[in-house]
């Protein structure tokens, strides 16, 4: 009888071990996948930051030519009689 | 008509309208997103009360397995839409920031013909205001000599006397200068032309025939093999130089009768031998057999 609850015994260790070594498991490719999203974030950001900037440059240049166009096209209207033969 | 203006407006409608829906859907995503985040934190505090409250810990371990599954799937989904909808958005603003460049391009080139335009009308009323003068070009050389020196268009050019040609002739004062120095130029570089085709003739013949004597004076002095050798060469090379040779032969004396032979070339030969050097006199008759045995050859 003793025998027999130590054999039960081993085997619930067995049992539990293997359970445990399962969540184990578990737990490594959750925290895998985890990192591997958190990889694709940074990436993403790093992208899209670039991208931002880049647009922002060409509004910012965009903003000066026009600013500049609208100083040119004042100084016209103001002067008609130049385009006058 | 009325039909058609609200077709061409819907265009224009329709492109800002997908915009604003573009924008409203990654709005919603991004909002999703974030409501993510505290459905996942309850979850977890009611999974991990449930687990230290109830009996069935297997049942809940297992439970929460695959809600976490679920969970990572169902961020990662989020995730990747909000990716997308954004990478989309990015792209058509800089779609639309492209066709801005292009349309202030534009009105940069609009304006910058404007301002040349301003320019030229400028330029052009301020150059009809001003004269400007011009002067005709009437060269006349200075008085010292009491003459004008200037060419002759007229002259005509005979195959004989064409070497004599290119001199200049002065004539007397009273003759019109109407003629401007240029057109003289002109004329006279037509002239010089024909007298320098003849002029090279010339000096082609005068170095073939000092060949020629120099060879037939080497000859003479060796044994009668060299020469004949040496008069062989000499028709072998060419028939300029065979036509020498029958000129040679022809008028061998004339040269010879004229002046010493060619006893310079002796002195290369001979070094202590010092000889008087003459040139041999170039006759016209032999020259003019020369050419004309050319002539006869070329044609």
């Amino acid at each position: 009888m003793a025998r027999a609850g130590g054999i039960t015994e081993a085997v619930n260790v067995g049992i539990a071990v293997q359970a445990d070594w399962d969540n184990r498991e578990f737990i490594s490719q959750i925290s895998h996948n985890v990192r591997a999203l958190f990889d694709f974030l940074v990436k993403f950001e790093a992208t899209t930051k670039s991208k931002l900037a880049s647009l922002n440059e060409k509004l910012d240049t965009l903003e000066r030519r026009l600013e500049l166009i609208e100083v040119q096209v004042g100084t016209a209207t103001a002067n008609p009689s130049l385009f006058t033969p | 008509m009325e039909v058609e203006r609200p077709r061409q407006d819907n265009p224009a409608m329709t492109l800002d309208e997908a915009s604003m829906e573009q924008s409203k859907s990654f709005v919603k995503a991004l909002q999703e997103l974030k409501n993510l985040r505290p459905q996942l934190y309850s979850a977890a505090d009611y999974c991990e009360k449930s687990y230290l409250h109830s009996e069935q810990k297997q049942m809940v371990l297992d439970n929460l397995k695959d809600y976490a599954v679920r969970a990572l799937v169902n961020a990662v989904d989020h995730l990747g839409t909000v990716a997308y909808k954004l990478t989309d958005l990015l792209e058509q603003q800089t779609l639309d920031v492209s066709s801005m460049e292009l349309k202030v391009s534009c009105l940069d080139q609009q304006l910058l013909t404007c301002q040349t335009f301003t320019v030229k009308e400028g330029l052009r009323q301020q150059q009809l205001l001003a004269i400007i003068p011009r002067h005709h070009k009437h060269y006349i050389l200075p008085n010292s000599v009491n003459k004008k020196v200037h060419f002759s268009p007229h002259i005509q050019t005979d195959a004989r006397q064409s070497h004599i040609q290119t001199r200049p002739r002065l004539f007397p004062a009273g003759t019109p200068a109407s003629k401007t120095l240029s057109w003289h130029l002109a004329s006279e570089t037509k002239s010089t032309l024909k007298g320098s085709r003849t002029f090279t003739r010339l000096v082609t013949g005068t170095l073939a025939y000092t060949l020629i004597m120099q060879l037939y004076e080497n000859a003479e002095e060796g044994a009668r093999t060299k020469s004949s050798a040496a008069y062989l060469q000499l028709s072998n090379a060419g028939p300029v130089s065979g036509a020498a040779m029958q000129t040679l032969g022809g008028a061998r004396r004339d040269p010879l009768d004229g002046s010493k032979p060619l006893t310079a070339f002796r002195s290369f030969d001979t070094p202590t031998r010092r000889e008087v050097v003459r040139t041999p006199i170039r006759s016209k008759s032999m020259l003019s057999a020369f050419f004309v045995k050319q002539k006869t050859l070329k044609t």
